[in-house]
């Protein structure tokens, strides 16, 4: 069944076929933790309507990921801030879902930013913009001849 | 051939653990990912095999229990982690998505649920860094392509409801008056109990008093006038457009 503008499922009586959804609007954000988890521990932020079950379905039916354990908590996130008409901005609430793994698995999350040195091609704006910027660097720097001392004094 | 050897070579490796090789059922077939990605010209990740002896020719994937394993579907392919711009192809128009049968749209809209997945996983990592994100306009796209696969279905599902039972909605509904005198529709709800039992619905109450009976009058005659104001100043903008250009006839 398609979804509606607001997700109204059908009323559940006792006797009633499980309720399945087809083409599932959540989104699950895998984040990087905050405090130290143990290795067994995945971190997500879920949608608020989602519950641990359907965390736990999605991940098994959608990702093939074995899930021993779910625990959710909601983070309320501030009404505080104001905006430059001193309107308050509230922060979207979230809930974050701590999975642990089954079969013993470990996650660590990567690093998904690595280091890589660029070579930019012969000719290119950015390859110009590199050595002008060396050049400056090379200038700004001190006479290496005065062996560290400042310049500010002396002949 | 090359997929059985990997295995025991992996199986020899990993014997020390319990559960040495988890042959899992899930399978993400080879040519469907392909055409099904959200790019439909560009290449994807079924050509990159060697990080988890994923084999081109064997649909099961398979695992061993030191990888991660279903959590990297959550991350980009390891050879874009660092790049400052990632390639992606056109979204799916409403048109091309037309063509596909109900099994491959439902194919789709995984594809293209793991994809935003992966997206958000990433603008969030690119936040917690406090570095650009790569390609962000990629979320537009799937959002886009997730959209319009919603209309087609919602299109097919309208027609066929239409056909087999000559109703417009798939949920049921009226119109009614609220306490202000609005007329709205009004979608009906699934309760467990009749309507004269639930008192919090007879609190709703569904017809407007007599004391607001003028005030609805007023508010239709404040929506004609304004209406035959806009009628006015259209015609009003029309003549003036037309003494600023004159219209000629076409001399032969």
């Amino acid at each position: 069944t398609s979804r509606t503008l607001i997700e109204i499922y059908p009323l559940y009586q006792l006797g009633n076929p499980q309720l399945r959804i087809f083409r599932p609007t959540f989104n699950l954000t895998l984040v990087r933790p905050g405090k130290e988890q143990p290795p067994d521990t995945v971190q997500f932020r879920i949608p608020l309507e989602m519950t641990k079950f359907d965390v736990r379905n999605y991940l098994e039916k959608i990702y093939s990921v074995p899930v021993a354990a779910v625990r959710t908590r909601i983070q309320y996130c501030t009404n505080k801030k104001r905006n430059h008409l001193n309107q308050r901005v509230k922060r979207p609430d979230y809930k974050v879902a701590y999975v642990q793994l089954a079969q013993q698995q470990t996650f660590q999350f990567p690093d998904i930013f690595p280091e890589k040195d660029r070579k930019h091609e012969e000719g290119s704006v950015e390859e110009m913009q590199e050595k002008f910027m060396e050049d400056e660097r090379q200038r700004q720097k001190p006479d290496p001849r005065r062996g560290g001392v400042t310049e500010w004094f002396g002949l | 051939m090359a997929a059985a050897v990997t295995s025991r070579l992996t199986a020899a490796v990993c014997r020390q653990f319990q559960r040495v090789v988890t042959v899992s059922s899930y399978t993400q077939p080879q040519c469907a990912t392909q055409a099904f990605s959200k790019f439909h010209s560009c290449q994807r990740r079924q050509t990159y095999d060697s990080w988890w002896f994923r084999s081109s020719t064997n649909n099961r994937a398979l695992h061993t229990s030191c990888v991660r394993e279903g959590l990297e579907d959550f991350f980009d392919l390891p050879e874009n982690w660092g790049e400052q711009t990632v390639k992606s192809g056109a979204p799916w128009t409403g048109k091309q998505l037309r063509v596909k049968s109900n099994e491959d749209l439902h194919k789709l809209w995984y594809v293209l649920l793991k994809e935003k997945n992966m997206l958000l996983t990433l603008e969030q990592e690119a936040k917690r860094q406090r570095l650009p994100m790569p390609s962000p306009e990629r979320l537009k796209k799937v959002e886009r392509s997730m959209k319009r696969l919603d209309t087609v279905v919602t299109e097919r599902e309208d027609s066929l409801r239409l056909l087999q039972t000559g109703q417009e909605r798939g949920r049921p509904g009226e119109w009614r008056r609220n306490v202000f005198g609005k007329t709205f529709w009004y979608r009906f709800k699934e309760h467990p109990i009749p309507w004269y039992l639930n008192s919090r619905y007879k609190r709703r109450r569904f017809f407007e008093p007599s004391h607001v009976a003028p005030y609805t009058r007023l508010s239709l005659e404040k929506y004609l006038r304004s209406k035959i104001r806009k009628e006015k100043r259209e015609k009003r903008n029309q003549k003036m457009l037309a003494a600023v250009f004159p219209k000629k006839t076409a001399l032969a």
